[in-house]
C-alpha cells in the first residue's frame, strides 16, 4: 500500500481528525494536574477516577499508571506485628468482605474465611520463577516447615503421614514415591524426627503439585500497549531513553517561564509548528538515530500535515488497532506524564504565569513524541534486525523474536497450597481424598486472593483500628466533656479563629492549656475574605482564596502617608539592588561577566560558609539589614472601595460596606458565633503560612485556603472590616450581634518557624491594651509548646529538649538552606472534625486534625451552613488526604522522590537530575512519616441531614459514597455515633477501651516520635 | 623543634586527616557496623576541621619564614629494580598546593555541613559520606602531589567516587547510566594520564615533578626537556585535563553529572572536580613554557570550551544544566589564562569560581523565590516580551538554538567516532568466538541467546 493512499484516505475523513483530538483530550484527564510549582495544591492524584468507589478505582489506577495502589505487604505485616493491625479486625474485614460466602466450608478442609485468615496471618511468598525455583531446589522449604507452622499441625501433618505409611494407604497413588524411599532409606522405622519431618514434607509438596496438575489454565499472551513495550522486550532496548532525551529539552524549552536566555524560537506557533521549524535544518553531528529526521519534517512541512494527521500515520505505521487507539494514546501520553501534564495545564491557561503555551500544544506534543518514537524504533531495528525501512516488518521481526514467557503456573499453585496446607495443618491424607473438582475449587479459592487483594483487606482493617480507636476516643470523651463546666464565666477572656489546617490542632491545643478561658475557631484559612491581593512591596496581584474561587476583588498595601517618602527611596533602592543581582546572576553565567564574578568569587565563600554553619545567625544579620530596606512598619490595607466595580485601580480597589458585612457575617455565622453573649472584647483572627528557604515546594507548605500562599492579610482584612463601625450596623441587621467592646485583631501564625505576629496594633483602643497582653502571653507561650510538640518528629533532635530550645530549633530550620524538610506539612493528616469545639476540646489528636467549628443550634433549616462548610472541607481535606495517601504508597508514580536531586526546571516544576519527567505530588522525605489512610470525617449532625446534603452535592455525594473518606454523625449530647457504611448509617457501637486521662499535652507525647493513641487532657481548673 | 620539622609533621596531618574519615568511615562499614549520623558526622567533622587548620597553619607558617617549597615525603613504596621502577609518595606544599588544599578543605567541610542535614534519614547516607571522604582524599592527595604517580593515584581517587556519586541514586537507571557515562570519559582521562606518566618515567627516569619541571617552586620552575618532548607529554596531559575538566569534546558529561544529591553536584561538578584539570595544567606549568606549539593548543582548547559553554548555557532552562555549562565557560577561560602564562590570575580565578559555583548549587532551589523577590523589588516581570513583529528566526539562528540543544552533539559524536568503532571490533570478535564456540559444542553454544530480556514480568507474581 503505498502512503499517498494513506494520506489520503485521513485527509478525506473528518472524523479520525476529531477522534484524535477526542481521544487526546480524553488522555489528559489521566495526567498529572499540577500546575506550575510556584501554587502547589495538594489534590486527589486519582481524580480521573473519582466516579468509581475507592479500591476499584485503585485497581484501574494501577492498571493505568503501573502504580502500587497500597503500601507493601511487607510493611503491613510489619503493622500487624506492631499491633497497629490486630486479628481482630483482620476478621472483621474478611467476613464483611466475603459476606455468607466466608462460612461456606471447602471440601473439608475449612471455611473460606478461615483459608483467608491463614494467608492473611502468616506471609504466603511465591516469588517470580526464578525465584520460586531456587526455593525448591535450595532451599530447606521442602525439609522443614515453615517457622509460623504451629506445634499442633507440626505434630497433626507427621502423624497423619506416619499413619498413611504404616497403614495400607495407595501407594501408587504418589508416583514420585519411590524416589523419596530411595532418599530417605526404606526402612521408616529407622528414621529419625528430622527424618520424619523432611519426609512428611516431600509427601505434602508430592501431593500438592500432583492436585494441581489437573487444573491448568493457558497463560495468557503478552500483549504490548505501545511499539516501544514490544520492542523493549524483543531487544532490551528503551526508545523511550533516546526520546524523552530530546522531548524533555523541547519541552522545557517551550514551557519555560524566563530561565533561559534564549527563547525557543517560534515557540508561540505551538509545539509541533515549533518543532518543525527547528529540526527542518540539521547540526552536524546530530545523533544517528534522528538523521533522517530533517528529511522527514520538511516532508511533512511541504505536505502541510498537521499535527493531527501526523499522530494519524503514525497509528497507522504503528498499526494500532482502532480499539486500542485510546489505550496507546493514553499510555503514550503517560510515559512523560510529567511534562504532557504540565503542558496541558498551561494550555488550558493559568492566569498568573508569565508564559501560558497556545490551544493543541498536547496533541503537537504527542505528534512529536509519536514522530521521534518512528525514528527510535527505526534506528532500533537497524541495529537489532538489519531492517529500518519499513515500521511494520520491524514490529513483525520483532514480535517473532519477543518469546512468551511460560510462566510455572503448576509448580507456583502448588507452592501456595503446599504453604496454605502446612499453616493449616492439612495432611497429605485429607489431600489425598480430594477429587480433581475439588482440588480446583481450592487451588482457585486460593489463587482467588492474590496478594493485592491481601493488600486490600490490610489496609482496610489498618484503618478499621484506627477509626474505631477515633470513635471510641470521641464516645468517651464527649461524654466526659459533658460534666465539664465551662472555663469562663460570661465571657472567655479571648477568642481566637486559626485555620481548619491539621497543624495548627496543636496550637489550639495547647493555647486551650496554657489559657483554660480561652476560646478557639477553626474555618478556612482565607476568613471568607477572597482577594487578590498586593503588598507594599510586592510587584504583582496574586489571588488570596482556594483556588477553585476566582476573586473579582482587589486589596492593596499602602504605606502610612508620613512615611510615602521614605518608602519610595526605599523602594528604589531595592529596585536597584533587584537589578544588580539579577544582572549579577545572570552575566555569572556569561562568558565576560562570568571572568569578573569569577574572580571576585572568593566573597562568594563568606556567605557559603555563614549560611550553611550558621543559618540562625545569617538570618538574624540578614534581617537586621534587610529591615532597613524593607517597606516602613506602619502600612495601611486599602480596603474600601469608592467606585462602583471592583478592580485592581485606584477607587476601584477594595470593598463595599455591603460587601464586607457580607464577609464577616459569612465568617461569623459558619463558626456559629452570632450573638453578643457569644463574643470575648479580644477576637483574633489568625491566618497562617510557612516560610523555608532553599525550597521549590514551599507552596505546598502555605496555606491551602490561600492558593498556597500566606494567609496573613485574609487575617488583617477580615479584622479590619469587622471593627469598622458601619459594617457591623449592617451585620447587625443580619442577626449577628457584635458587642460594642469586641475588638478584632489580625494576626499571623508561621508554621514552619511557629512565629506569630499581629497586624495593625496601633489601632488597639487603649481599653484593650490589657486584653491583648493576656491573649499575646498565652500565644507566646502556646508557640513554645507547639514547637516542642513538632520537635518530637525530627530526627535530630533530642526528645529531651527544652521548649525554650524547641523553638530555636524550629526558627533555625526554617532559615537553614540545607533542610530538605523545614516541617513535616500535612503529614500524619487522618481525621477532619466538624463541630463544636465545646466536645472535643482536651481530645489529644496528635496533629492529625483538620478542625472546623461548626454549630448546628446556629444553623437554618436547610442547613445550609453545614452545606457551604462541607462543600469545601470535604473536596479540600480529602484532596489534601488523598495526595498523601497516594504519594506514600506509591513515592516513584505518585509523589516526586527523593527532594534530594531536585532540579528547578523552566521555573514550573522540578525534575530528577537534569533529565527526567517533571516530578509532581508529594515528595518524599515530607512522606516518611505519614500513615496512608483515608480521611475520617466525624461531624456533628444527624445522618438525615447528612443524607440531605448529599443529595444535595454531587462531589461530597460520590467521595462519600464511593468511601474516598470515612463519616461517621456524632450527637455530642447523647455521644451516639452512627457511621455511614455500605450506602446507610449505621449505629457504631464503642468498644469501650479505656481512654486514658492526662493533665497536659506534653504527658502524651513525651518521650516518643511514634504515632500515638488518643488521650483526654483535663481542663485545668481556672484559678 | 624546628620549623622544618613542625612543618613536616603538619604536612603528614594534612594528608592523614583525610584518610583517617576515610579508614574511620570506611571499616565500620566492611564490617558491617551501622555508625549513626551524629557519630559520622562527627567523625568528618573533626578529619575536615583538623587538615584545614594543618594546612593553614602551614600557609601561615610558609608566609612568615618565606620558604616557598616544602617538600614531605613518604619514601618509596614500591620499588622494581630491573624496571627502574618505583612508586614514589612525595607531597609538597607550594604557592599553588596549599591555596589548592585550603580551598579543598573548606569547600569540602562546608558541603559536608550541608549534607548532613540534607542527606539526613537518607537510605544513602553512609554511602555518600564514604564517597565524600574518598573523594576528599583524592583531592588532598592530588592537589599536594609532588610527583606524577602520586597525583595519579589522587586523580583515580577523585574519579571513582565522583562516578559513584553520580550514580548515587542507583534504584533509578538514569543516574547509573550517566555514572557509567561518566566513569568511561574518566577512564579515557585516565589513560592518557598514565602515558603521560609512562612517558616522563621513560624520558627523566623518574616521575618527581621535580625533574620535568625544574627544582624552582611554583610558577618558576623551568623544564629541563626538549619542546618536542614537552609537546608530547604535554598534549597527552592536556587531553587528561579536558576529560577531566569536561571541556570540548567531553562536555557531555558534565550536564550527566548532575543526577546525584545537589551537595554532591555543587561541590564535586560544579567547584573542585572540573577545576582538577586545570590544576594539573597548572602544575606542569614549566611543560607549557618549553612548548609554544603546546601553548596555542591549550588556548585553543579553552577558548572553544568557552565559548561553547557559554552558547550551550544560554538555552538550557533548568538550574543545574544552566550552572553546568555555566562551570565549563569559566574552566575554557582559565586556561586560556593559563596558556597565556597567568598562572597567579588562573589560580585566583579557579578559586572564585569554585566559591561562588558552590554557593550558586547549593542555592539553586531557591531560584522560584529568588525570582519573586527581584521581581517585587524590581517592580516588573524580569524578562523582556517578545516585541509584536519580531522578525521571524533566521536559518542560521535556528541552527544554533537547536546547536546549542544538542550540547553541540558532542556525545554523538564520541559514540559515532569512538564508541562505535569499539563495539564493532568487540562484536566482530564475539561473533568469532561464537562461531569457534559453536563449532565445538556442535550446536547453539549459547544458552544467554535464547533468553529474552525480560522473560519474567513481576506483574505474574501474586
Amino acid at each position: 500500500m503505498s502512503k499517498l493512499e494513506l494520506e489520503e484516505e485521513s485527509s478525506t475523513d473528518g472524523n479520525h481528525e476529531h477522534s484524535v483530538r477526542r481521544l487526546v483530550e480524553n488522555a489528559a484527564r489521566f495526567l498529572p494536574t499540577q500546575g506550575p510549582i510556584e501554587v502547589f495544591v495538594l489534590l486527589n492524584n486519582l481524580q480521573a477516577f473519582e466516579d468509581q468507589p475507592f479500591h476499584q478505582a485503585l485497581k484501574a489506577a494501577r492498571e493505568c499508571y503501573q502504580a502500587e495502589p497500597y503500601l507493601s505487604e511487607q510493611e503491613y505485616r510489619r503493622l500487624y506485628a506492631k499491633g497497629r493491625i490486630t486479628d481482630e479486625d483482620l476478621e472483621a474485614v474478611v467476613m464483611a468482605d466475603l459476606g455468607q460466602r466466608g462460612l461456606k466450608v471447602i471440601n473439608g478442609l475449612g471455611m473460606i474465611a478461615e483459608l483467608r485468615f491463614a494467608m492473611l496471618r502468616h506471609p504466603i511468598h511465591v516469588g517470580p520463577d526464578a525465584e520460586l525455583r531456587w526455593v525448591v531446589a535450595e532451599t530447606d522449604a521442602l525439609e522443614r516447615f515453615r517457622d509460623q507452622t504451629t506445634r499442633i499441625n507440626r505434630t497433626r501433618i507427621i502423624t497423619s503421614t506416619r499413619k498413611w505409611l504404616n497403614g495400607s494407604g495407595n501407594r501408587d497413588d504418589i508416583p514420585e514415591l519411590a524416589s523419596l524411599f530411595e532418599k530417605f532409606g526404606h526402612d521408616s522405622s529407622r528414621w529419625s524426627d528430622v527424618g520424619w519431618e523432611a519426609f512428611s514434607l516431600q509427601l505434602l509438596w508430592r501431593i500438592c503439585l500432583k492436585g494441581v496438575a489437573c487444573s491448568h489454565k493457558p497463560a495468557e499472551a503478552n500483549s504490548f500497549v505501545r511499539p516501544r513495550d514490544l520492542m523493549l522486550h524483543a531487544t532490551g532496548d528503551d526508545i523511550n531513553r533516546n526520546v524523552h532525551d530530546v522531548l524533555i529539552r523541547f519541552c522545557a524549552a517551550y514551557v519555560d517561564q524566563g530561565y533561559s536566555d534564549w527563547t525557543l524560537p517560534n515557540r508561540d506557533a505551538g509545539f509541533y509548528e515549533s518543532f518543525l521549524a527547528l529540526y527542518e535544518t540539521k547540526t552536524a553531528g546530530l545523533n544517528s538515530w534522528l538523521s533522517g529526521l530533517a528529511c522527514d519534517v520538511r516532508r511533512l512541512k511541504q505536505e502541510h500535515i498537521s499535527a493531527e494527521q501526523c499522530i494519524e500515520h503514525t497509528l497507522t505505521e504503528f498499526g494500532i488497532a482502532p480499539a486500542n487507539r485510546e489505550a496507546f494514546i493514553t499510555q503514550s501520553l503517560l510515559s512523560l506524564a510529567g511534562w504532557a501534564g504540565m503542558v496541558w495545564q498551561l494550555e488550558l491557561g493559568v492566569d498568573w504565569v508569565v508564559h501560558n503555551v497556545p490551544k493543541e500544544s498536547l496533541i503537537g506534543m504527542l505528534a512529536v513524541q509519536l514522530l521521534l518514537e518512528r525514528h527510535a524504533i527505526r534506528h532500533i531495528g537497524r541495529e537489532a534486525f538489519g531492517e529500518s525501512d519499513s515500521i511494520p516488518q520491524i514490529l513483525a521481526l520483532a514480535r517473532q523474536k519477543v518469546s512468551q514467557p511460560e510462566p510455572m503456573k503448576r509448580e507456583r499453585r502448588a507452592f501456595l497450597l503446599f504453604q496454605v496446607a502446612q499453616m493449616l495443618g492439612w495432611t497429605p491424607l485429607e489431600l489425598l481424598q480430594l477429587t480433581d473438582d475439588e482440588w480446583q475449587e481450592i487451588s482457585d479459592e486460593l489463587e482467588s486472593f492474590p496478594s493485592l487483594e491481601r493488600r486490600r483487606i490490610f489496609h482496610e482493617a489498618f484503618e478499621r483500628k484506627y477509626v474505631h480507636a477515633t470513635l471510641d476516643a470521641f464516645a468517651t470523651h464527649t461524654a466526659r466533656r459533658r460534666n465539664v463546666a465551662s472555663p469562663w464565666l460570661n465571657r472567655p477572656d479571648f477568642q481566637i479563629v486559626t485555620c481548619i489546617d491539621d497543624r495548627e490542632e496543636s496550637f489550639r491545643r495547647h493555647l486551650e492549656e496554657v489559657l483554660p478561658t480561652c476560646e478557639t475557631f477553626g474555618a478556612a484559612g482565607f476568613f471568607a475574605v477572597a482577594m487578590n491581593y498586593r503588598g507594599a512591596a510586592d510587584a504583582f496581584y496574586k489571588p488570596l482564596c482556594p483556588a477553585v474561587i476566582k476573586p473579582v476583588h482587589y486589596v492593596q498595601e499602602d504605606v502610612g502617608y508620613t512615611f510615602e517618602g521614605e518608602h519610595q527611596s526605599r523602594a528604589q533602592i531595592r529596585r536597584q539592588i533587584g537589578l544588580f543581582s539579577h544582572a549579577f546572576h545572570k552575566r555569572s553565567r556569561t562568558f565576560l561577566g562570568g571572568i569578573l564574578t569569577g574572580v571576585l568569587g572568593t566573597l562568594a565563600s563568606v556567605p557559603l560558609v555563614a549560611r550553611v554553619l550558621f543559618p540562625h545567625l545569617t538570618a538574624r544579620i540578614r534581617q537586621r539589614f534587610g529591615s532597613l530596606l524593607q517597606p516602613p512598619p506602619v502600612t495601611n490595607l486599602q480596603l474600601e472601595r469608592y467606585e462602583g466595580d471592583p478592580g485592581p485601580t485606584n477607587g476601584h480597589i477594595g470593598y463595599s460596606v455591603d460587601e464586607m458585612a457580607g464577609v464577616v457575617v459569612r465568617l461569623l455565622r459558619d463558626m456559629g458565633v452570632t450573638k453578643s453573649e457569644h463574643f470575648s472584647r479580644l477576637f483574633v483572627i489568625c491566618g497562617h503560612g510557612s516560610s523555608s528557604l532553599n525550597n521549590p515546594h514551599e507552596s505546598s507548605y502555605c496555606c491551602g485556603a490561600c492558593a498556597g500562599k500566606r494567609g496573613g492579610p485574609n487575617a488583617r482584612a477580615f479584622a479590619q472590616m469587622a471593627n469598622d463601625w458601619r459594617v457591623r450596623t449592617k451585620v447587625a441587621a443580619q442577626g449577628v450581634d457584635i458587642p460594642d467592646d469586641t475588638f478584632f485583631v489580625g494576626s499571623y501564625h508561621n508554621t514552619c518557624d511557629d512565629s506569630v505576629v499581629f497586624y495593625d496594633l496601633d489601632r488597639l483602643p487603649a481599653s484593650h491594651r490589657e486584653d491583648l497582653e493576656v491573649a499575646r502571653k498565652a500565644i507566646e507561650e502556646a508557640r513554645r509548646r507547639n514547637a516542642h510538640e513538632r520537635c518530637r518528629r525530627f530526627g535530630t533532635v533530642p526528645l529531651s529538649i527544652s521548649a525554650k530550645d524547641a523553638l530555636r530549633h524550629v526558627e533555625a530550620r526554617a532559615e537553614d538552606i540545607s533542610q530538605p524538610r523545614p516541617e513535616y506539612d500535612h503529614a500524619t493528616n487522618s481525621l477532619c472534625i466538624v463541630g463544636r469545639r465545646q466536645w472535643s476540646r482536651g481530645l489529644f489528636l496528635d496533629r492529625r486534625a483538620f478542625l472546623t467549628s461548626y454549630d448546628p443550634e446556629a444553623d437554618n433549616d436547610e442547613h445550609s451552613v453545614l452545606l457551604g462548610i462541607l462543600s469545601a472541607a470535604v473536596p479540600v481535606c480529602s484532596g489534601i488526604n488523598l495526595s498523601f495517601y497516594f504519594s506514600t504508597v506509591d513515592n516513584v508514580h505518585y509523589g516526586s522522590g527523593s527532594k534530594l536531586p531536585h532540579n528547578v526546571a523552566s521555573l514550573v516544576g522540578v525534575m530528577e537530575g537534569t533529565s527526567s519527567d517533571l516530578r509532581t505530588g508529594v515528595y518524599q522525605q515530607v512522606c516518611e512519616i505519614h500513615e496512608p489512610m483515608r480521611l475520617t470525617f466525624v461531624i456533628e449532625t444527624t445522618p438525615e441531614v447528612m443524607l440531605s446534603i448529599m443529595e444535595r452535592n454531587a462531589v461530597i455525594n460520590r467521595l462519600i459514597r464511593g468511601a474516598w473518606v470515612h463519616l461517621a454523625v456524632i450527637d455530642p449530647a447523647t455521644s451516639e455515633i452512627q457511621m455511614f457504611k455500605n450506602g446507610e448509617f449505621q449505629v457504631y457501637q464503642p468498644s469501650g477501651a479505656k481512654l486514658n486521662e492526662v493533665e497536659s499535652s506534653l504527658e502524651c507525647y513525651e518521650g516518643s516520635r511514634d504515632h500515638l493513641p488518643f488521650f483526654s487532657i483535663h481542663e485545668t481548673e481556672v484559678a | 623543634m624546628t620549623v622544618d620539622s613542625t612543618m613536616w609533621y603538619l604536612g603528614r596531618i594534612v594528608v592523614a586527616s583525610p584518610a583517617f574519615v576515610l579508614l574511620a568511615l570506611g571499616l565500620p562499614m566492611l564490617c558491617n557496623v551501622r555508625l549513626s549520623e551524629k557519630l559520622q558526622s562527627q567523625i568528618t567533622k573533626f578529619g575536615v576541621t583538623l587538615g584545614l587548620l594543618a594546612a593553614t597553619t602551614i600557609l601561615v607558617l610558609m608566609l612568615v619564614t618565606g620558604k616557598r617549597h616544602v617538600p614531605v615525603e613518604l619514601g618509596h613504596w614500591v620499588t622494581i629494580e630491573e624496571e627502574h621502577f618505583h612508586f614514589h609518595l612525595k607531597f609538597v606544599f607550594d604557592r599553588l598546593s596549599v591555596p589548592f588544599t585550603i580551598l579543598t578543605f573548606i569547600l569540602c567541610g562546608t558541603v559536608g555541613a550541608f549534607a548532613n542535614v540534607y542527606l539526613h534519614r537518607d537510605a544513602g547516607y553512609q554511602r555518600f559520606f564514604l564517597l565524600y571522604a574518598l573523594f576528599l582524599l583524592g583531592m588532598v592527595i592530588s592537589s599536594l602531589a609532588g610527583t606524577i604517580e602520586t597525583l595519579f593515584f589522587g586523580w583515580e581517587l577523585v574519579g571513582l567516587s565522583s562516578a559513584l556519586l553520580v550514580a548515587y541514586f542507583h534504584e533509578r537507571p538514569g543516574p547509573v547510566r550517566n555514572g557509567h557515562r561518566v566513569w568511561t570519559i574518566y577512564r579515557i582521562a585516565d589513560a592518557a594520564f598514565l602515558i603521560a606518566a609512562l612517558t616522563m618515567h621513560h624520558l627523566t627516569g623518574a616521575g618527581d615533578f621535580d625533574r620535568m619541571i625544574g627544582k624552582d617552586s611554583w610558577p618558576m620552575g623551568v623544564s629541563a626537556i626538549e619542546p618536542w618532548q614537552a609537546l608530547a607529554v604535554g598534549s597527552l596531559l592536556l587531553l587528561a585535563a579536558a576529560g577531566k575538566s569536561g571541556m570540548v569534546p567531553f562536555s557531555g558529561w558534565l550536564p550527566r553529572a548532575m543526577e546525584g544529591p545537589t551537595p554532591s553536584s555543587a561541590v564535586f561538578y560544579g567547584a573542585l572536580s572540573v577545576h582538577l584539570g586545570t590544576f594539573l595544567l597548572l602544575r606542569v606549568s614549566p611543560l607549557l613554557a618549553a612548548s609554544l606549539t603546546l601553548r596555542i593548543l591549550v588556548i585553543v582548547l579553552g577558548l572553544i570550551s568557552a565559548v561553547f559553554g557559554s552558547m550551550t548555557s544560554r538555552v538550557q532552562s533548568d538550574v543545574k544544566n544552566a550552572l553546568a555549562f555555566a562551570s565549563l565557560t569559566q574552566v575554557g577561560i582559565i586556561t586560556v589564562e593559563i596558556g597565556l602564562g597567568w598562572y597567579y590570575i588562573a589560580l585566583i580565578h579557579m578559586i572564585g569560581h569554585a566559591c561562588l559555583r558552590t554557593l550558586q548549587l547549593l542555592r539553586a532551589p531557591s531560584i522560584l523565590k529568588d525570582r519573586q523577590m527581584l521581581e517585587d523589588a524590581v517592580g516588573a516581570r524580569l524578562d523582556k516580551k517578545k516585541p509584536e513583529n519580531a522578525p521571524p528566526p533566521t536559518p542560521f539562528q535556528l541552527w544554533l538554538y537547536q546547536f546549542a540543544m544538542h550540547r553541540g552533539n558532542l556525545d554523538s559524536m564520541l559514540d559515532g567516532w569512538v564508541v562505535r568503532p569499539f563495539l564493532w571490533m568487540f562484536r566482530l570478535f564475539d561473533s568469532f568466538e561464537r562461531r569457534w564456540t559453536n563449532f565445538l559444542s556442535g550446536g547453539e553454544s549459547r544458552e544467554s541467546d535464547r533468553l529474552s530480556p525480560y522473560s519474567d514480568s513481576l506483574e505474574d507474581v501474586i
